[in-house]
């Protein structure tokens, strides 16, 4: 059975380094292009603030958080709001995987970082099937 | 007295990904920090104020701040004033576009024209607010202006740092008579001290006392012991630092 709630995808919001610009990139990419009907973004400015939405649907849905340094802001914010997240992913991890991909550029990415985005949503999607997949059975309990 | 790091203008954008304007936030900001002011701005991640340390909650205390918001949510001016201290000034970049007359930017990854001319609107505003900003002296114990007539102006010299993941105001904890405190800066105050020469001795105790009063709340009736424990620190600092032939 499929989860019939979205996979929330929670990006680093850094405009400090490229990574930050990876992260954002690779949410879009996920939940505009690539699986837009499963998924649904959330901005850490939103969680940072408390806002009772966005917190609600960090509670109510299994998140995907996407972190641009070690720092793994987004990851503590989605837990500091009372949400559980389903698969941290660190665009440095990612990288070290796709050395070939340097990105660069924070306003505007290079081609290598255009790479490492895609190649992280593909990952990012084929995680938010999966989950779908393994908690579709509790999803409604 | 230390020099220490010249006044800047900290600029908090909101980031909102969920929005065309919170990418305008983002763009805003960094052409501020990269063009319009790089030698007098710096920034910090808005979740940062939760997520790191000390330091990174000192920031809109250490620095005047500017907040950049999306939308009239007002997350960056709003969690900075829960997590650091007030802005200084904030801006509203829905507020900004109406008041321009410009057409709803378009577009979270590409915005459209309308978009980019509601960044460049915005960065100029932002970089008139820095320079009204720089203009006033600004009490980073207090995290506010002061009366113009009844404060030194502070130490002025330049450091590198613009643009920053994690990069908050150094911070250390130092045990004054068993209790640890966090002072903010200090690490900057011992590099700086060092640099000049200043050796660990009774005679710096009231220059290291004023230099972090600047920063941080000193009781005037615990004087005595902070002025140890800083001693100490320094001494501990001082050593670790020697240079060895």
């Amino acid at each position: 059975m499929k989860l019939d709630r979205k996979i929330v995808i929670v990006p680093c919001s850094g405009i400090g380094k490229a990574y930050g610009t990876v992260s954002r990139e690779a949410a879009y990419a996920v939940t505009l292009d690539l699986r837009p009907a499963e998924t649904q973004l959330v901005a850490l400015s939103l969680l940072v603030l408390g806002d009772e939405a966005a917190r609600a649907a960090v509670a109510g849905n299994p998140a995907v958080t996407i972190d641009g340094c070690k720092l793994a802001c987004a990851t503590k914010m989605v837990k500091e709001s009372g949400g559980r997240v389903a698969q941290e992913i660190a665009v440095l991890d990612v990288y070290r995987r796709y050395k070939q991909f340097k990105p660069q550029g924070i306003a505007e990415l290079n081609e290598g970082g255009q790479q490492l985005a895609h190649a992280m949503a593909m990952e990012i999607a084929a995680t938010v099937d999966e989950l779908r997949e393994r908690e579709g059975g509790t999803a409604d309990a | 007295m230390p020099e220490l790091p010249r006044k800047k203008v900290g600029i908090v954008a909101c980031s909102g990904e969920e929005l065309a304007e919170g990418t305008v936030t983002r763009l805003a900001a960094l052409k501020v920090l990269e063009q319009l002011r790089p030698d007098n701005t710096v920034t910090i991640c808005l979740p940062l104020f939760l997520a790191g340390g000390e330091g990174d909650r000192a920031f809109a205390r250490f620095y005047p701040t500017v907040a950049i918001d999306g939308c009239d949510k007002r997350c960056a001016a709003r969690a900075t004033e829960m997590y650091s201290a007030k802005p200084a000034a904030s801006v509203v970049v829905t507020e900004l576009v109406a008041e321009s007359g410009l057409d709803q930017p378009v577009g979270l990854r590409r915005l459209n024209d309308a978009g980019l001319q509601a960044v460049d609107i915005t960065a100029a505003r932002i970089a008139g607010m820095v320079d009204l900003l720089l203009d006033r002296h600004w009490n980073r114990r207090a995290g506010g202006f002061v009366d113009e007539s009844s404060t030194p102006a502070e130490a002025q010299t330049p450091i590198g740092a613009t643009c920053s993941c994690g990069s908050g105001i150094p911070v250390q904890t130092v045990d004054v008579r068993g209790t640890g405190v966090t002072l903010v800066g200090l690490p900057l105050i011992f590099q700086q001290l060092h640099e000049a020469g200043r050796q660990p001795e009774g005679s710096l105790t009231r220059d290291l006392l004023e230099t972090v009063r600047i920063y941080n709340p000193i009781p005037f009736d615990g004087e005595a012991d902070y002025a140890k424990a800083l001693l100490r620190e320094y001494a501990a600092y001082c050593a670790e630092h020697e240079v060895r032939p």
